[in-house]
């Protein structure tokens, strides 16, 4: 089972004290940690754990600057065995499709049955590239992935439909599944882990091994004209309550009790 | 006639002695062998060196079998009764051979003194033996597990015992020699046997006993006996300074020469398991039998099931090292076995990962920022050193918990009042400040750890700080004891806070005017007590302040109970307990009658805090950090 | 015509709300630019759906197949390009479920076609799309304009909109055959899977105490449980406490788990991301205690305290028990 994982670097948000640019169309990076996209190491692991079961190769891949090739790595430690990093110069401003070609592009002459990428990203969270790609690649597809068996020639994937109902679907390979967070307990990656495949090569590719024209990607490419970004609209909703805790808890106590009817 | 054994008498055939003796003895040394490859299956890149300490401690350790006595005298007892009884008779037979193929020296009185000798040996071996059968089968203690080898060890020896006497009986019946009365017991028996009998039967229990004890040690590398040859050399690895290996260098080995030896010798006696607070307050953890376990996988390849999350729960406090005859050191082994499921990464419990991976990028395990590190400092006007122009400052390190954990800040703002108060220069290394890597190392993230220790090396070096001050007992722990252990060249001066308040108080500097009346008592800190042997000095600062008295609870100093704050369990999963270690500890802090509970970790604060509330004994006592009682002390002056 | 192509969704023999917020959106766009609203209904037999949507809309085009039986892209899309052939809509709008998520993008290929996912508010202005969308996890809200084009995908988030039942319209009923085709299918539905895991329904507790990321540890839980039982409280969480199995998923609330509606919820350490408010925001009272004081729960609820929820939390339970 040849599996291409398809991931991406995004900042770590979940404590941060985000900060809007000067430009307004986007956050502020240079502070924030970049790491490997959630639903992302769910697929790396998921593809690893279908190797250990089918045997096979992996192959990771991923667009983004040198500072991506951490995220690589990580996957190499994790278990898969190459990785390509396609350099970002020239797709910045890329939206959903553009990323696609790009992976297309450098995904197509690869040998695989099976690729994986996360549902969707934590940052800009589209949630397009998967089938897009599958699209491209014209190979069936499944989202939202729980659970993956290889049967034969075939992948059977549980998908996550809503409020603990799931559907099974069977699809004739290769095919291309987006993977939803939760499939599986992804493994830790020691240090010792990384700086053993800190000497694998990282194959790299830029726009012009890819053969793309730069108007289908980037900016040109993409379909959003403009973009402005700004803080969700504060404190719309809630009285916010003030004062020492004690008075605080206090005010709750009342609430609690009016409207629970305790 | 002079008094003298002649030892093959009545013996016919002797070469099948000669024979078995030979069988036997290869036997063993090939299981002994086993072992010796087995231990060298360890991590190479190792220093083993003679010293004197060592010899000592297998002097006073081994022969004199010092440790057995620690909390359990009968034990002591009947253990040194059994070796020496069983040694004397092995030192019996080797003279006997001696005199016999050798030089003729077993004649006339030193004969008759050797006889004696033996006899009294062989009584104490039996009473060993009978003490050893009452204590496992009849009185049933309870820390001694009893297995058939258990068993089959203390009859065969008794089996061989009864044996010697009876030979020496049966023989002495015949004879009826001018000396008999020396082999006193022997006399006694040789009465009920006529001369004929004694004649005819002596042979078959010559063979018996010629054969029980030729199976014996054959048998001794096989069994729990192994530990005659094997703790003496865990006794002496325990006096080899602490050494660790770069995981770069460890070759997919993940023990060390000591932790094989070790869990390979350890003889299931239970005193681990009977002051291990994790399996104290009834959690399914018990160190013996990880131990045990590692054995039957790597030493005897059998492939025994074993729950991996298992090895998470041991807090590595250090206290079955404290009780253990022979030092083993469960936790060191434990951790080691961390250090293997971490390479492997699939059985990492997703609590750790995620404490890792915070740890990694965030250098501490509470929150995801770096930003938040010296918040505790905001208002408080003290120097950072990684801006100030001065160098050579005294680095007040903070570690991880005392920074961002809200209660645990107290303790920094506390301590650095204090040494404001006493005039003392100090800075901090505010965000810069990397985690000394504690909690990697004991969660078995060595790559990680080496990292970390890197990162705060350099700083040191950057900012050329030679002395810290620390008021983590982790920290302290790690940066005294183990980057040494790692880099050559070491020579930074690491002390904890107690320590530098001790001598603030001795030179004048700290000074308590007004009296605080207060019954406290002090919690040793696993990491400050037990491991780097700092027991007075949070004592004597208590001690100075007038009109406080200091209670000590049942479980002190070196028997300290752990809080279950340390090895990474504050990232554990909650388990189903009915009393959790944290909670164990605040209600024997409790039962002292103290007002306060003292404490100079924060780790410990913060066990001790939340165990307060789930206790639901806030009325009832307090908890606070040393620094908090000797600041409330010395504002005291002003009310 | 000039107009919006609903994609309506049904489950388990019920039209499912998505279809109503969407006609709601539609409309209110509709109105404005002058525009028609058509319901594509896409079925393998008559469920009575007819009736539900004829007020809403301008148009019902209804194509009714056996392998639109369970949904499948390729026939999903073989559909919709009738139906787009038929009335050329300039917006094409879809929810963001599990199957506009999986439809979606492949419709936009099939049609070339701009895709807009998980918007929380579209405007249509001189056939120029606006839309509004949130990123990283809810923390910045997004404001997007579309290059021109002739047509639109947009996928609609749930919960956003109110969903509209009546609006007073009278739709025509157009019914499209669908198209043949042969090739076989590369995806096969098999089954669906209810799990029904054997613990406390949250949906029958009065008062809910919900814990998110904010809880930091598993161990903090019992602490919390203890507070819960101490008001008569269910404990209940979001999804990222779920999926690291430090509480069960059938506490999970919010898109992926259960829709409650208590008398309280209050969620504690709980940042408020979209995908847990719609689990969420119809509660009668709303108390929020969370650090961040940008935390989108406060956006939606009634009450908040900016503080560690371990500080609040035992005075809070203190005074409570006082007053029991």
């Amino acid at each position: 089972m040849n599996i291409v994982v398809c991931i991406k670097q995004v900042p770590d948000v979940t404590e941060a004290d985000l900060k809007i640019n000067k430009d307004g169309d986007d956050i502020v990076k240079d502070d924030l940690e970049m790491v490997i996209n959630e639903w992302d190491n769910y697929a790396v692991e998921e593809a690893v754990r279908i190797k250990e079961r089918h045997g096979g190769k992996i192959i990771v891949v991923t667009l983004g600057d040198e500072d991506s090739e951490d995220i690589l790595r990580r996957a190499l430690a994790m278990g898969a065995d190459e990785a390509i990093r396609i350099d970002e110069e020239g797709f910045e401003g890329s939206d959903a499709k553009g990323i696609s070609l790009a992976l297309y592009h450098a995904i197509r002459d690869l040998d695989f049955d099976l690729i994986l990428t996360g549902a969707q990203s934590s940052d800009v969270a589209w949630g397009q590239v998967g089938v897009l790609l599958a699209q491209m690649l014209n190979i069936p597809y499944a989202t939202l992935a729980m659970g993956i068996e290889i049967r034969e020639e075939k992948a059977v994937v549980k998908r996550e439909l809503e409020s603990n109902m799931f559907e099974r679907v069977e699809l004739s390979l290769p095919a291309l599944i987006t993977i939803q967070t939760g499939i599986n307990e992804p493994r830790y990656v020691s240090i010792m882990g990384i700086r053993r495949v800190r000497r694998l090569k990282i194959e790299e590719k830029d726009m012009d091994d890819l053969e793309i024209s730069q108007d289908s990607v980037g900016s040109s490419g993409s379909i959003i004209e403009s973009k402005r970004v700004s803080f969700p609209l504060e404190g719309e909703g809630a009285e916010i309550l003030t004062g020492s805790m004690d008075e605080i808890c206090e005010r709750l106590t009342q609430i609690i009790r009016e409207k629970g009817g305790m | 006639m002079i008094p003298q054994r002649e030892i093959f008498w009545n013996i016919p055939w002797v070469w099948p002695f000669y024979l078995l003796s030979f069988i036997s003895v290869f036997i063993f040394f090939y299981g002994l062998l086993k072992h010796i490859l087995f231990w060298k299956e360890g991590i190479k890149k190792q220093r083993i060196r003679l010293l004197l300490k060592g010899i000592k401690d297998v002097v006073i350790d081994g022969i004199f079998a010092k440790r057995i006595f620690k909390g359990d005298i009968s034990a002591g007892i009947m253990h040194l009764s059994l070796f020496w009884g069983f040694f004397g008779l092995f030192l019996g037979t080797i003279l006997l051979a001696l005199d016999h193929y050798l030089i003729s020296f077993l004649k006339g009185k030193p004969y008759l003194l050797f006889s004696c000798t033996l006899e009294l040996f062989g009584l104490m071996l039996i009473y060993g033996l009978v003490t050893a059968f009452v204590r496992r089968y009849i009185q049933r203690i309870k820390r001694l597990e009893n297995k058939t080898e258990d068993l089959i060890v203390i009859l065969w020896l008794l089996l061989i015992a009864i044996t010697g006497f009876l030979l020496e009986g049966v023989r002495v019946a015949y004879q009826v020699p001018a000396w008999g009365k020396w082999s006193f017991v022997g006399f006694i028996i040789g009465n009920i046997f006529s001369r004929q009998t004694a004649l005819e039967i002596y042979p078959f229990i010559w063979w018996t006993h010629v054969l029980l004890s030729l199976s014996l040690i054959s048998a001794i590398p096989f069994s729990k006996l192994f530990h005659i040859m094997g703790s003496p050399i865990s006794i002496y690895l325990n006096s080899e300074p602490l050494q660790i290996t770069p995981a770069e260098d460890r070759e997919g080995r993940f023990f060390y020469l000591k932790d094989l030896v070790q869990l390979d010798v350890c003889t299931r006696c239970g005193r681990c398991v009977e002051v291990c607070p994790s399996n104290g307050v009834g959690e399914p953890f018990s160190p013996r039998d990880i131990l045990f376990m590692l054995k039957e996988r790597l030493f005897l390849h059998r492939d025994k099931e074993f729950d991996p999350g298992l090895i998470w729960y041991c807090t590595t406090c250090g206290a079955c090292l404290e009780v253990c005859p022979i030092y083993v050191a469960p936790f060191r082994i434990i951790r080691q076995l961390r250090s293997q499921e971490i390479e492997d990464g699939t059985r990492v419990p997703p609590i750790m990962i995620q404490t890792l991976e915070r740890l990694y990028k965030y250098n501490n395990p509470w929150l995801s920022t770096k930003k938040k590190r010296a918040e505790w400092a905001k208002d408080m006007d003290i120097t950072n050193i990684t801006k100030a122009k001065e160098r050579g400052l005294m680095c007040y390190f903070v570690g991880c918990t005392t920074s961002h954990d809200i209660r645990a800040q107290e303790i920094a703002r506390s301590f650095s009042n204090i040494l404001k108060r006493c005039g003392i220069r100090f800075g901090i290394l505010g965000k810069k400040e990397p985690c000394c890597g504690d909690i990697a190392r004991r969660l078995g993230e060595d790559g990680l750890f080496e990292d970390q220790m890197e990162d705060c090396l350099s700083l040191f070096e950057e900012y050329e700080i030679k002395e810290i001050v620390t008021s983590s007992p982790h920290c302290f722990y790690t940066m005294r004891q183990e980057y040494p252990a790692l880099k050559k060249g070491y020579a930074l001066s690491v002390i904890h806070y107690s320590m530098l308040l001790e001598s603030l108080i001795k030179d004048g500097k700290l000074r308590f005017e007004k009296e605080l009346r207060l019954k406290v008592t002090y919690h040793d800190p696993c990491y400050l007590g037990r491991h780097n042997g700092i027991f007075d000095a949070p004592r004597n600062v208590i001690k100075a302040i007038p009109g406080i008295e200091l209670i000590e609870m049942e479980h002190n100093r070196e028997n300290s109970l752990c809080c279950g704050g340390g090895g990474g369990r504050m990232w554990q999963e909650e388990l189903d307990v009915e009393l959790k270690m944290s909670e164990r500890r605040i209600m024997e802090a409790h039962n002292t009658g103290a007002e306060i509970v003292i404490t100079c970790c924060p780790l410990c604060l913060i066990m001790l805090e939340d165990a307060r509330k789930t206790k639901e004994l806030e009325g009832s006592i307090k908890v606070m950090d040393l620094s908090e009682l000797v600041l409330m002390a010395i504002n005291r002056r002003r009310s | 015509m000039p107009g919006i192509l609903v994609l309506v969704e049904g489950r388990k023999g019920e039209l499912r709300d998505i279809s109503f917020e969407m006609l709601n959106l539609a409309n209110r766009i509709a109105k404005q630019e002058d525009l028609s609203v058509h319901a594509l209904l896409l079925e393998s037999e008559e469920k009575g759906f007819l009736d539900k949507l004829i007020s809403l809309c301008n148009k019902i085009i209804k194509i009714s197949a056996p392998s639109l039986r369970d949904y499948s892209p390729e026939p999903y899309i073989k559909a919709i390009i009738s139906a787009v052939e038929a009335v050329s809509p300039d917006i094409i709008m879809i929810g963001h479920t599990s199957l506009g998520m999986d439809l979606g993008p492949a419709l936009s290929e099939a049609l070339s076609i701009p895709l807009i996912t998980d918007c929380i508010d579209v405007r249509f202005k001189d056939n120029r799309l606006y839309a509004s969308r949130q990123i990283y996890g809810g923390k910045i809200h997004s404001e997007l304009l579309i290059k021109a084009h002739n047509k639109y995908i947009v996928t609609i988030r749930p919960g956003t909109f109110e969903p509209v039942y009546e609006l007073g319209m009278s739709a025509d009923i157009m019914e499209i055959q669908m198209p043949e085709w042969d090739v076989p299918a590369k995806r096969r539905f098999l089954e669906y899977i209810e799990e029904r895991i054997d613990d406390i329904d949250i949906n029958s507790a009065d008062i809910l105490v919900s814990i998110g990321r904010g809880i930091g540890k598993p161990e903090n839980i019992p602490v919390v449980q203890r507070f819960a039982d101490e008001i008569g409280a269910l404990l209940s969480c979001s999804r990222p406490v779920a999926d690291k199995g430090w509480l069960p998923k059938s506490r999970q609330v919010g898109t992926s788990g259960k829709i409650v509606k208590p008398k309280i919820y209050i969620a504690l350490g709980i940042s408020g991301a979209f995908q847990h408010q719609v689990g969420m925001k119809n509660s009668k009272t709303i108390i929020a205690v969370n650090k961040d004081p940008k935390a989108p729960i406060f956006n939606i609820a009634h009450y908040g305290v900016v503080a560690d929820m371990f500080q609040v939390l035992p005075v809070l339970e203190e005074k409570l028990k006082k007053d029991a």
